[in-house]
């Protein structure tokens, strides 16, 4: 009898969770830096405030946890935590849109839960191990049962991590909350369900059984689906912080993809002691997270500060905007060029080491659907983020005329451009040095 | 010893004299007189139900001197002692708790009359109950017949009227069929003491001889002693009648007149034709047919009602259907129930016209629903007693409407193809009694905000109390002390063929 | 004594409201004493496990009214007497807006013995009758404000109630008569030889049976009188259509299924399927209208339908591991539904808002009361670290356990249930706490949170529940011993 009797509550911070955990930090302070300025004079600061924190400290907690039971405790309270953020602004819309938030995010927790109700069963231990803790023989005995089960732990994780099609709820929540919180939910959050996926499959599943079924396929399908949605909508998208949503949508999904086809896979490098889990697309995955996250808040960030000075939420209103604020938009030059994977930037070494990965794995057809789908979804992202910068710097003699003699420089303060700088640095570095990062990685996994 | 066996003889002789004794009295006399002679008939027979069940054996009393075939005779058993006591006691509280309204519906002048019918009705009942020839039992349903009109028709108005006519018509048909009946039996076996014709009855079967008109005498008696009881579909008389007439009269009338006709019925079955050759017979699957349909009609017609006392009179008529639903079982725990159940709602039904009538009392004298809001807190002794009938009808356990219930159920369990109709029919019956019962009980115990009606208090109707919570008493006692009150009916029931 | 804890309630309650208080404080304190007494005795019998039977009367062929204190009763009565204090001292406060006190405190007191009674039966003949008997103590209580609603509510409630009652009724015939005993007896009391070929009659009978005492329990479709019930004061509806009367069902149908007619001879049959079916159904539908619903305590009714079903769910899976895992339900769930209902009658006592659109910003005016009301959500929800998880864990383990397929569709429909959960409850939280922009403060001026006598119950379950989350290995594992 598998009661449970007492909450099977553990924390230990592994290097894994150690990634995780460091990425949410710095995000959470940048955005926090940014957000005591962006948030002077707003109404709620203290609520604001503290669910920001409680949020954070939860994310933390999320990650350092060692068993499935406590992963899903912070999961959900991590969700409850961060909707006040969403509704922060208290209008209808903004009702809606949190409440579709912790709708959506719970539905896709209780999909998550139905897949974690039978690991109990069927797995040794809910305790993260690396492998996986269901055996051989087990998995073969109920097979068909328990494909749907890691289908049920994909999808819902999956959720959180906006794919397609659970992903309505992302363009509506991360634009509408003040834009520290959407950098945080946009680069932070959603890495959960990353992270759920990740601790589930290879830690409690065995990502092994996966490798060639139909969870796999249907998984690969569903990310390339969602990339190249996310950056077509992106691309049609006229109002700023929805762009960069839609943008998220997409982008997670490359991870989601790197994951996807990493089920089972040897890695064609390893040398003899080094774990034949990692491979490339799942290096690619890692380091996207990270590279995303910074870029992305960035991102976030500098429409926060575009929002919060100029007043401007649509970008054909910002025209010039480069001039007005050149620092900033400088960041946004260098971050953008990173999202679209242009070296020597984050994002090029990220999606480099998905497509090989990809095409290493040898799976057929998709080793090289993705890396074309993932292709085209980088031109649609230049697509979507090079106008502003193009715009912006270059507004057409028009503008120059019209703006002739006036002082039009409105750089946002210290307290904002710091965390924006900080963000768009590392985000180079990553690129410029991503040795220890792949190494880390590569000794994640061992 | 001998003394003892004049019992039977003297209860049926001390009630039909107090009707001409009482009609020469002036009316508190004729009540005085009339009560005590009911109190010493149920002290009699409660000494023969003693000395019977000790001795465990009936005896035969002969009357007059005519040797058998033609003479008289009477038989005592346990079961018939028991009964004889039990109607004793029902009929003094049902007439004790009705006095005051006698006092106010009847003439003055006509109070003495009323005990006169009452003490030729209690003649009529012992006898039926005794009788052990079809001759008697034939004179004596037709005093009963006659003594029930009057009892109906002795409170002058309209509606009595047309309700004594209405149910004298219909008994009348049946007392033809009845007599068609035995007169058919004394032609084919030449008998008309019961054990006899017994007798030959079972030799005419085994032999094979007049099989229809055999048929034909036992649906002829059956059917005529069911429209005298009111089971379904005959049963249109009874609203009226019980709704209309006074109280003491609808107490009588429903608990005890019906009772004495299906007693008789099972004596037939017993010891004029023979258990087994009824049961073999299609008449007992009418019966059982009928039981049902009356169980169901009779609580569907009763949820219509918006007359307090037309209502409890079509529960009657359900009541009725339980009785003859377990008569139809066909098996002995069958009629065990029924027995039972016969006890069950005699006390039952009496209580609750006679608290009725006190609810409708202080209602201004409105029976519909709407006045009757709250009377319970106007009556206390009298919503209190009603509601226990209720329960009691609904089947709540501490009543005698459950033991009632569970006997029943339990004799269906043991039939083979009848068991779940019975089972859901009970079922069904239980939910429709308690729809219109509790929606009453619910009712009159909902306050009203400005209480104009007069209140009555205990002190003011001291008889009328001690009767209703005699009634209860008795009620709790059948359905806690059952063990015992069940055992005796076995025995009696053994004994009775 | 075991006559005593059972009769002493009603007996009190009935000499509490003959005497003429001078004072109602002396009456409120002489009830509540009368009923914490009763709570102690009950937890002196199950502390000193004695198992010692004790018959009361007799009727004939075998049948008796008799008492005994098994696994399972302690479970029941220890539940009931914890909370029977607790909801007592609420109602004190609650009840001073209302009138009519003595009549209430009356039946309030009766039901406890009664409910008692129920749980201490220990034969079926003993619970039908003390089960007829709760309907009828507990019909005036729902008629209290006797306005025509409550009139109606109750009228209902009876007529449901008695339904139920005469079709559990046949359920006990048949144990009468096919059962070697009336007395429960964990793993059945059928006589085999006794049923013969009549199987398929015994298992329409279960049925019948299962669904009469579902009356009580609310399930689908004769759970229409539970919302309706509403009408009730709050203390009625918490304690009792959240906890006594409707977990006497629950009670009942354990009873019948371990203790009388046997997994062994119910496991397999068309029969299981039938009532899990309706179990599944029922959870699903009780959720599905608490969304809709907009008065608080018809929403928290049907909240309560659903989680019924839950525990009914368990006991249908007919495994000693379903059992632990109803009855781990039944005990979170008790906790949990009375917390919220005590909330909302809080709300309902002092803010006077009856509908959930309109506690805008009221969580403000009321921050301990809804904050309170936000724990229980979230344990109703099944987060972890709250009571709720726990048992819904339990149950799906169980559900697959048994490798049906039908158990499976149970599992999907807890989690359905559970998303459905989220946003019933959770409506309530975001509109106290986070009302519109243009809510007007004015509107909640001098609302305030209740005495101390409504919040010491409030905090104490929310500490109970947060206690049963982490760790609940001291009842868990006495329910596993007596379910073998």
């Amino acid at each position: 009898m598998n009661v449970m009797r007492v909450l099977p509550l553990q924390f230990h911070m592994d290097p894994l969770g150690a990634v995780f955990a460091v990425l949410t930090l710095i995000i959470f302070i940048s955005s926090g830096v940014f957000g005591i300025d962006y948030m002077k004079g707003a109404k709620n600061r203290k609520s604001f405030g503290l669910f920001f924190v409680l949020s954070m400290l939860t994310e933390i907690a999320l990650c350092a946890a060692s068993n499935l039971v406590t992963f899903y405790m912070c999961y959900e309270l991590l969700t409850v935590l961060s909707m006040p953020l969403v509704i922060h602004e208290r209008t209808k819309e903004a009702k809606m849109a949190a409440l579709k938030y912790l709708f959506f995010s719970l539905f896709g927790a209780y999909g998550a839960l139905f897949g974690i109700y039978n690991l109990s069963r069927f797995a040794s231990t809910l305790n993260f191990v690396q492998g996986g803790s269901i055996s051989a023989e087990v998995f073969a005995a109920d097979r068909g049962l328990l494909l749907a089960v890691a289908m049920a732990l994909i999808a819902g994780f999956g959720v959180k991590a906006g794919m397609w099609p659970m992903h309505a709820w992302l363009p509506t929540a991360h634009p509408i909350a003040p834009s520290p919180a959407s950098s945080a939910l946009s680069a932070c959050i959603v890495k959960a369900g990353v992270l759920g996926i990740l601790r589930s499959i290879w830690y409690v599943y065995g990502a092994d059984h996966l490798k060639g079924t139909w969870v796999q396929t249907v998984f690969i399908i569903l990310t390339l689906i969602t990339v190249f949605m996310g950056s077509m909508l992106a691309f049609k998208e006229p109002v700023l912080k929805k762009r960069l949503a839609y943008s998220t949508v997409s982008q997670v999904s490359y991870i989601l993809f790197g994951l996807a086809v990493s089920f089972g896979a040897v890695d064609p490098y390893a040398a003899g002691g080094v774990s034949a889990h990692v491979s490339d697309a799942m290096t690619g995955a890692v380091l996207h997270v990270l590279a995303h996250g910074f870029i992305k808040a960035a991102l976030f960030l500098i429409a926060g500060a575009i929002i919060h000075h100029t007043g401007a939420t649509r970008v054909e209103d910002m025209r010039g905007i480069g001039l007005k604020m050149p620092v900033t938009m400088t960041c946004y030059t260098i971050v953008s060029l990173g999202l679209i994977g242009i070296p020597p930037t984050g994002g090029f070494v990220s999606k480099w080491y998905l497509a090989t990965g990809a095409i290493a794995t040898d799976i057929p057809v998709f080793m090289y659907l993705g890396p074309a789908v993932l292709l085209v979804s980088a031109l649609l992202t230049a697509g979507y983020l090079l106008p502003l910068m193009i715009t912006g710097f270059f507004p057409g003699a028009e503008y120059r005329e019209k703006i002739k003699g006036q002082d039009i420089k409105c750089e946002p303060g210290p307290l904002m451009t710091i965390p924006i700088a900080t963000l768009t640095l590392l985000s180079l570095l990553i690129g410029l040095f991503p040795e220890p990062v792949i190494a880390l990685i590569r000794m994640i996994f061992v | 010893m001998d003394m003892v066996r004049n019992i039977p003889f003297f209860s049926i002789m001390l009630a039909m004299f107090s009707g001409p004794v009482c009609s020469v009295l002036p009316g508190k006399a004729a009540r005085v007189v009339n009560a005590a002679v009911i109190t010493f008939i149920m002290g009699m027979s409660a000494v023969l139900v003693c000395i019977l069940n000790i001795s465990g054996e009936s005896f035969v009393y002969m009357m007059g001197h005519f040797p058998a075939p033609w003479g008289n005779e009477i038989r005592a058993g346990v079961l018939e002692a028991w009964m004889a006591m039990f109607f004793c006691v029902v009929m003094l509280l049902s007439v004790l708790g009705g006095i005051k309204k006698l006092f106010d519906e009847v003439v003055e002048s006509k109070h003495n009359l009323y005990y006169v019918l009452v003490g030729l009705m209690l003649s009529s009942l012992l006898a039926l109950v005794y009788t052990n020839d079809l001759f008697t039992a034939y004179v004596f349903v037709e005093i009963n017949t006659i003594s029930a009109c009057g009892l109906i028709m002795i409170r002058e108005n309209g509606r009595t009227i047309e309700a004594a006519v209405r149910y004298m018509v219909m008994s009348l048909i049946g007392s033809a069929m009845i007599l068609l009946g035995i007169c058919m039996l004394y032609d084919i076996t030449g008998h008309l003491l019961m054990s006899n014709i017994k007798e030959s009855v079972a030799a005419m079967t085994a032999g094979g001889n007049y099989p229809e008109p055999l048929l034909f005498t036992i649906a002829l008696m059956s059917v005529g002693l069911a429209i005298k009881c009111a089971l379904f579909p005959f049963h249109a008389w009874l609203p009226d009648a019980y709704g209309y007439s006074t109280v003491s009269s609808a107490a009588i009338l429903s608990s005890l007149v019906s009772k004495g006709y299906i007693f008789l019925l099972i004596k037939i079955i017993y010891r004029v034709i023979g258990f087994e050759i009824y049961g073999d017979s299609g008449v007992i699957d009418v019966l059982f047919f009928f039981g049902l349909a009356g169980m169901i009609f009779g609580s569907v017609s009763a949820i219509r009602e918006n007359d307090i006392r037309r209502m409890i009179a079509y529960s009657s008529v359900a009541q009725i259907g339980y009785i003859f639903m377990g008569i139809g079982m066909g098996t002995e725990f069958g009629m065990v129930a029924s027995i039972f159940h016969m006890l069950s709602h005699a006390s039952t039904k009496s209580l609750l016209f006679i608290s009725a009538i006190g609810l409708t009392d202080v209602s201004d004298g409105s029976r519909r629903f709407e006045p009757l809001t709250g009377s319970a807190y106007r009556n206390k002794t009298a919503g209190l007693a009603f509601a226990v009938g209720s329960l009691s009808m609904v089947g709540v356990p501490l009543f005698s409407g459950f033991i009632s219930k569970l006997l029943f159920a339990e004799a269906a369990v043991s039939l083979r193809y009848r068991m779940i109709p019975v089972l859901v029919v009970l079922g069904i019956s239980t939910i429709l009694n308690a729809i219109y019962f509790m929606k009453t009980v619910i009712r009159i115990y909902t306050p009203v905000e400005n209480d104009s009606y007069p209140h009555v208090y205990l002190k003011d109707v001291p008889l009328y109390s001690v009767v209703l919570v005699a009634f209860v008493t008795l009620n709790v006692i059948l359905g806690v002390l059952s063990d015992p009150i069940v055992e005796l009916i076995r025995k009696g029931l053994a004994m009775f063929s | 004594m075991i006559l005593a804890t059972v009769l002493l309630p009603i007996l009190s309650g009935v000499t509490v409201s003959l005497i003429r208080w001078k004072e109602k404080r002396q009456m409120h304190i002489c009830t509540l004493a009368f009923t914490v007494l009763t709570s102690i005795l009950v937890w002196v019998m199950i502390l000193t496990p004695g198992a010692e039977e004790f018959t009361l009367l007799t009727f004939p062929g075998d049948l008796s009214i008799a008492f005994r204190m098994d696994g399972l009763s302690m479970v029941f009565s220890g539940m009931i007497s914890l909370l029977w204090p607790l909801a007592t001292l609420y109602s004190f406060e609650y009840m001073e807006h209302e009138e009519r006190e003595k009549i209430f405190f009356l039946f309030y007191t009766m039901t406890y013995g009664v409910t008692l009674g129920i749980a201490l039966a220990a034969n079926i003949l003993t619970m039908y009758f003390f089960y007829e008997l709760l309907t009828i103590v507990t019909v005036p209580l729902v008629m209290h404000t006797l306005t025509r609603k409550a009139i109606l509510a109750s009228r209902k409630y009876m007529y449901y109630s008695l339904g139920g009652a005469a079709f559990a009724f046949l359920g006990m015939i048949f144990i009468i008569s096919f059962g070697s005993t009336i007395t429960f007896r964990l793993g059945g009391v059928l006589d085999m030889a006794r049923v013969g070929t009549r199987t398929n009659a015994l298992l329409l009978i279960y049925v019948f049976a299962f669904m009469g005492f579902g009356v009580k329990a609310a399930v689908c479709p004769f759970n229409s009188w539970l919302p309706d019930a509403g009408v009730a004061p709050t203390p009625v509806t918490a304690l009792l259509h959240a906890v006594a009367v409707v977990k006497s069902g629950a009670f009942a149908i354990i009873r019948l299924t371990f203790y009388l007619f046997g997994t062994e001879f119910l496991k397999g049959t068309w029969a299981q399927y039938v009532v899990m079916t309706v179990t599944i159904v029922t959870i699903v539908y009780g959720c599905a209208r608490a969304v809709k619903e907009p008065h608080i305590k018809r929403r928290l009714a049907y909240s309560t339908i659903s989680n019924l079903s839950y525990i009914l769910f368990g006991v249908t899976l007919m495994t000693p591991f379903g059992l632990v895992a109803a009855l781990t339900h039944m005990i979170m769930h008790a906790v949990m539904k009375i917390c919220s209902f005590f909330c909302a009658g809080a709300v309902i006592c002092k803010a006077e808002r009856e509908y959930v659109y309109e506690l805008d910003g009221l969580g403000y005016s009321m921050p301990q009361t809804f904050g309170i009301f936000t724990v229980s959500s979230l344990a109703l929800m099944g987060v972890p670290g709250l009571a709720g998880f726990v048992s819904k864990w339990n149950l799906a383990n169980a559900a697959i356990d048994t490798g049906m397929p039908l158990a499976y569709a149970g599992v999907a429909a807890l989690l359905v249930s559970a998303i459905l959960t989220a946003i019933y409850m959770m409506t309530i939280v975001v509109r106290a706490f986070f009302p519109k922009d243009d809510y007007d403060t004015r509107v909640n001026l001098g609302i305030k949170d209740p005495g101390i006598r409504m919040l010491l119950p409030l905090y104490l379950f929310v500490i109970a529940m947060v206690i049963l989350g982490f760790n609940n290995s001291f009842i868990t594992d006495f329910f596993i011993s007596i379910a073998g």
